[in-house]
């Protein structure tokens, strides 16, 4: 069949138009429902449900909501592309990596006018809340907490008769010791762990652990050139002995969930975010657990923090109804039931209480992990400085030219801790 | 014809007349113009808007975040005296220029005169090799790359079987990684060789069968008689090929996580200059970095055409 346009069709076809454009121009006016949009980053398995909870309050409120989901790695470029055109959404996840560098300049709306009104905190953890708080205002609502973790996989560990002591207290000694018991009894190809030595949120546990952070709160590298070299040597360690794949396997890992050691049946242990158990257990036949990291000293290296926030765009027309959108995220009843834990656990008491008794046993093993972190926890430390993300990526590489032995150890810690703080002065 | 007889009898009306002629030659040009303005209003907003304002924002300090700050030669300066990562991009490139042109171009030839006869269904595989090149640069070729050279991809399953060695994972080995995207590029030889394919045919068959009768070898006819007369298209594929493999992205993003890993060994220009803009929000470096390359494409292509007149011939020209 072809398309054959005459002069009739032609006419047809305009006013056709028109009158859809007439009608949409009325109905805007008749019932003055605000059309907003949404943006977030995730995984399928959290778009599912964003959608889900997206559709409700359309029908709730009769608003209009456009929703934009990108993965974690897109999300800030598109991110910073769409502030530079004037034309963020009106309603921003936000990490808490980002907020000090959106909030300071002037690209998010501060939220405080809105709360008791539009924003119905009375239930929220006041410490969740301030994590949101930049220069005493707040910028953003805590979608929930979370702490980093080791995932590992409890069908394999269980069917050789492990059993893992008391996290909370365990050392890196006493890990490694468990890895070389283990070394000729887990089956071929699969070994001890990830390596873990291109992580920075593993460095931070492991400079945390001896009393350091990886930034001071002036925005300074907090740790010592010898603390990095004595985490290289570790990692080199673990890859040495053949607890840890050898660099080629490990570089395979781009960062994608579903690439992991521990997805790809490479790994027993693995790090994780501990509200991505979820999505792990959905990627893992096996049964798979957290366990808090082990430690260097009597420190802890492990703290609770915001996973995630929403936020609100300065350039939003309509900020109100922005929200009342934010609002349904992060109290609505019906909305929770729905987002559960995915995003982390929620500071709201009463929807917390709520929520508890509906989690699957994955789910439950993030509360109690949680639980379990919260009784050693060392405080939020101070938020990262401009070009953090720069010095983030760049651990990979440094990391990699020692695994695959293309720069001697000291060598390459020193260029890294050396390109650190160049970073940090172009900021 | 009418029209200017009768105008050209009165002389007196002389300036009414060309702003006549100016009117009319308008209302003549207009429906082109017009037709045009798809393209033009193309032109103008997507092309040249952006290319004059990343060469303003060069000059700039530029987050995206906050207004762009006048920076003067800071940008060049900092690309030229300090940034070490930008020298193993630029390393990066030129090895992958400087391999995968040639070797592009020689599968491309290749299989351009396997192709140049009269063999049965001929078409039908020329379309097949033509096939990897529609396929292209795409997200999911490189995707699938990653697959074929992984720890237990196609390329090690058949090592083993061969050879019994086990091959490492090529795509995430520093030593490797490079090398499978210079294949990619090469395995993407479709559009040259239906450019060669187009050049083979305007060959004279009766120079092959002069040379034929003078007892010369198919090795000395494909030198003396083939790559002479098709040095305009090798020149133009060339040119065209190394500009393409100077802008080289999606591959390298796809393949190195984004980050030109393992360890920037495949960190191309485009693929930094994109990490600079868009990671680390340094626009406007970034937009000095686009600059340069532009530069570093120029000369290489005023380069290519220097030296095109002392390898290129053209039949309508005498030496």
């Amino acid at each position: 069949m072809t398309f054959k346009l005459n002069r009739r069709g032609f006419g047809r076809l305009a006013g056709s138009t028109a009158v859809a454009g007439l009608l949409a121009a009325t109905g805007s006016a008749a019932r003055a429902a605000a059309s907003l949009r949404l943006i977030w980053w995730g995984n399928p398995e959290r778009d599912k449900r964003t959608i889900a909870v997206v559709d409700l309050y359309k029908k709730a409120s009769g608003d209009e909501v456009g929703a934009e989901s990108y993965a974690w790695g897109d999300y800030w470029a598109k991110l910073a592309t769409q502030a530079a055109g004037q034309n963020l959404p009106d309603v921003i996840q936000m990490d808490y990596r980002y907020i000090f560098e959106y909030a300071r300049r002037n690209q998010l709306a501060a939220l405080d006018g809105f709360i008791g009104k539009e924003l119905n905190l009375g239930d929220f953890d006041p410490n969740q809340l301030d994590s949101g708080k930049v220069d005493g205002k707040t910028y953003g609502i805590s979608l929930g907490a979370n702490s980093m973790s080791h995932v590992f996989n409890k069908t394999l560990l269980d069917g050789l008769g492990v059993k893992l002591p008391d996290s909370s207290k365990w050392t890196t000694a006493e890990w490694v010791a468990l890895g070389k018991d283990l070394k000729g009894k887990l089956p071929a190809g699969i070994f001890f762990s990830e390596n873990m030595g291109l992580l920075e949120p593993r460095l931070q546990t492991w400079v945390r652990s001896l009393g350091r952070d990886l930034y001071t709160a002036d925005g300074k590298i907090g740790y010592e050139l010898g603390d990095l070299v004595s985490f290289f040597e570790f990692w080199k360690m673990m890859q040495d002995e053949g607890l840890t794949p050898p660099a080629d396997v490990q570089a395979q890992d781009s960062g994608k969930m579903e690439e992991s050691m521990m997805v790809t049946k490479r790994a027993a242990f693995n790090f994780l975010h501990s509200n991505q158990l979820v999505a792990m257990q959905k990627l893992v036949e096996s049964e798979v657990d957290v366990v808090m990291i082990p430690g260097n000293g009597d420190k802890a290296g492990q703290y609770l923090k915001p996973s995630m926030f929403m936020s609100i765009a300065e350039t939003s027309a309509d900020k109100a109804s922005a929200a009342r959108l934010l609002n349904f995220f992060a109290t609505d009843e019906s909305a929770n039931d729905i987002l559960l834990i995915e995003r982390g656990v929620t500071g709201d008491a009463s929807i917390r209480d709520r929520i508890l008794p509906k989690l699957n046993p994955t789910e439950q093993k993030i509360i109690n992990y949680l639980n379990l972190v919260s009784t050693r926890v060392s405080p939020l430390p101070p938020p990262p400085p401009k070009n953090a993300g720069e010095i983030d990526k760049a651990l990979r590489p440094a990391w990699e030219s020692v695994a695959f032995g293309r720069a001697k150890l000291e060598d390459a810690a020193k260029t890294y801790y050396d390109n650190a703080v160049a970073i940090l002065a172009r900021a | 014809m009418t029209d200017s007889v009768a105008i050209s009898g009165r002389q007196d009306v002389l300036p009414v007349v060309s702003n006549g002629g100016f009117r009319r030659e308008i209302r003549r040009s207009l429906p082109g113009y017009l037709f045009l303005l798809p393209w033009l209003t193309g032109f103008f907003v997507l092309t040249l808007g952006p290319t004059l304002a990343s060469l303003y924002l060069s000059f700039t300090d530029y987050d995206l975040l906050s207004p762009p700050r006048w920076a003067g030669l800071k940008n060049f300066e900092y690309a030229f005296t300090q940034d070490m990562r930008l020298r193993s991009a630029v390393s990066v490139t030129f090895n992958y220029v400087l391999w995968s042109v040639p070797l592009k171009l020689a599968v491309a030839l290749g299989l351009a005169m396997v192709l140049d006869r009269s063999v049965r269904g001929v078409g039908f595989y020329r379309a097949i090799f033509y096939l990897p090149s529609l396929l292209g640069a795409s997200v999911a070729i490189s995707v699938l790359w990653r697959q074929i050279f992984g720890a237990e991809g196609l390329v090690n399953k058949l090592l083993y079987l061969t050879t019994g060695l086990q091959g490492p994972s090529w795509v995430s080995h520093p030593d490797y990684a490079l090398w499978t995207l210079i294949a990619l590029a090469v395995w993407q030889f479709g559009s040259p060789m239906i450019i060669f394919l187009a050049g083979l045919r305007q060959i004279p068959q009766d120079l092959y069968e002069a040379a034929s009768m003078d007892g010369a070898s198919g090795w000395r006819q494909f030198w003396k008689i083939t790559l002479p007369l098709l040095a305009p298209v090798i020149f133009f594929n060339l040119v065209f090929q190394t500009i393409e493999a100077f802008k080289a992205f999606t591959q390298a993003f796809i393949i190195s996580g984004g980050e030109g890993w393992p360890i920037d060994s495949t960190l191309f220009y485009s693929l930094y200059l994109y990490i600079e803009a868009f990671a680390n929000f340094r626009m406007g470096y970034a937009s000095a970095l686009a600059w340069l390359l532009l530069i570093i494409i120029a000369a290489f292509t005023a380069i290519a055409f220097a030296t095109s007149k002392y390898w290129v011939y053209y039949e309508d020209e005498s030496r």
